[in-house]
């Protein structure tokens, strides 16, 4: 146990590549069977990248045709079989977990999904509770949505995939090809001038059809767009309140669905 | 002279930011200019062996990378030489990033931190190379003030970082901006090897939670 804390404090100085040989090997087998520090390192990794922000130099110039030129002369790696992930790239050991399709970051980012989920769920509950007008049909409709996304995001098929927007901020769009539905939910992204709204498009071969509407800045979601279908893609557009029927703007972010 | 009235903004930005609006600073940041395309998307596009994508990832991460790689080694013609082959590097290992494990800088500034890490211990092995820091010196990668535009990213970087203890800051600044081990930390700084790993951990939590970092 005292071997394994003392391992575990490791975390921050592996992160900086600051373990000397061979502890750094032996730190490397250690991680592989220990999701938390694996995690704890991904994020240290992230907030490195931010420290680099203030070391920004600019290179020589020459070094921009040079690389260019060489990537002309450079065979490309092929991708991994999925599941199989190059622990070297990762920055870590990060052995798949045994649930699956989903990393582990995945499955994170679901479990905010999940809790997300469950807050409109109870939003509309007490919304509801409180405005004795509205039908019992509503009520059900509601609890239908919550229930869909619940199903998506907990499919055994469900996979994640984030993007960065052109407004700042990150989307992320879980998709169960399964329940033929995808959940999309934004965070942190830019805040909209007055009567702009965020439209959710899932954009097929034919065209695009509206999945919903996000109307504020930072965290939205989770929305359910269904009848999706593999080739498909999430994209989001900023449209005039209230929505349009088609895209009239360049959207901000695409997101592909798998084939 | 402007630079002041920019620090000034920040600051007055820097606090908004404690507010519950605090999402509503990226933009008003970076006001009209173009935004820049999502890393992670391009080097998808890159692994399909697209170049122009990949022009567009090498003005994103040149700086970054070669900024890295320097504070680490110091000479400027090495230096290059290391930011070439990481570049090259993303290029030819496109294919294996996984958006899912983490952002794309974050992938390529691991790659050019390791080798130029790899560098200098490969040398220091050799005993090739004299390298002494006094303890408490100020690396200029974690406050280079003079070197860079303002921008509030950085701003934002540099007052987590005042935000650390003394010896926690001094601790991440040597391993990260300078390469050094934490053993070698330890003997700069004339402390535990034990005091320095924890030191560096808490360190760069507390810089996570203060930078907001998703992961």
């Amino acid at each position: 146990m005292k071997i394994r804390d003392d391992l575990h404090v490791l975390t921050g100085s592996y992160a900086l590549d600051a373990v000397p040989w061979p502890e750094r090997e032996e730190f490397e087998r250690h991680l592989r069977h220990c999701p938390a520090c694996e995690a704890e390192v991904r994020g240290m990794r992230e907030t490195a990248a931010r420290l680099a922000t203030v070391a920004v130099m600019a290179p020589p110039r020459r070094m921009e045709q040079r690389v260019l030129a060489a990537t002309y002369r450079t065979r490309q790696l092929p991708p991994l079989a999925r599941g199989r992930q190059s622990r070297r790239y990762s920055g870590a050991a990060t052995a798949r977990t045994a649930a699956g399709w989903l990393s582990r970051d995945s499955r994170h980012r679901v479990r905010q999904l999940v809790m997300a989920a469950a807050a409109v769920i109870v939003a509309a509950a007490i919304g509801l509770g409180i405005n004795q007008a509205v039908t019992q049909h509503q009520l059900r409709s509601s609890r239908e949505a919550g229930t869909a996304i619940t199903h998506v995001i907990t499919a055994p098929d469900a996979r994640s995939h984030t993007a960065g927007t052109k407004a700042g901020g990150a989307v992320t769009v879980v998709v169960s090809f399964r329940q033929r539905a995808a959940v999309v939910a934004t965070t942190r992204i830019g805040p909209l001038p007055a009567g702009r709204v965020y439209q959710v498009w899932v954009m097929t071969p034919s065209g695009a059809r509206s999945a919903g509407l996000f109307s504020h800045a930072g965290r939205n979601g989770p929305l359910l767009a269904s009848g999706v279908t593999p080739g498909d893609k999430i994209g989001i557009t900023v449209e005039p309140a209230g929505g349009t029927p088609r895209p009239t703007t360049t959207p901000i972010v695409i997101v592909p669905l798998p084939v | 002279m402007c630079r002041a009235a920019i620090r000034m903004r920040l600051c007055l930005e820097w606090q908004d930011m404690n507010t519950p609006s605090r999402h509503q600073w990226r933009p008003r940041l970076v006001p009209a200019e173009e935004p820049e395309p999502d890393l992670a998307g391009l080097l998808a596009q890159v692994a399909r062996g697209d170049h122009r994508a990949f022009e567009l990832v090498y003005r994103q991460l040149a700086g970054p990378v070669y900024g890295v790689i320097r504070n680490v080694l110091r000479d400027p013609a090495q230096s290059e030489e290391v930011a070439q082959e990481v570049l090259l590097e993303v290029w030819r290992a496109a294919s294996r990033f996984d958006p899912d494990r983490g952002s794309a800088a974050a992938w390529a500034l691991t790659i050019a931190h390791r080798r130029a890490v790899d560098r200098v211990r490969a040398e220091d092995a050799c005993g090739r190379r004299e390298r002494k820091a006094a303890p408490g010196m100020t690396p200029e990668c974690a406050d280079a003030a003079a070197a860079v535009e303002a921008s509030l990213d950085r701003e934002r970087v540099r007052r987590c970082l005042d935000s650390l203890t003394g010896l926690q800051r001094e601790s991440i600044k040597l391993a990260y901006c300078r390469g050094y081990s934490y053993p070698q930390v330890a003997q700069l700084l004339g402390v535990a090897l034990g005091t320095v790993k924890t030191r560096i951990r808490d360190g760069l939590i507390r810089m996570r939670d203060c930078l907001e970092v998703d992961w």
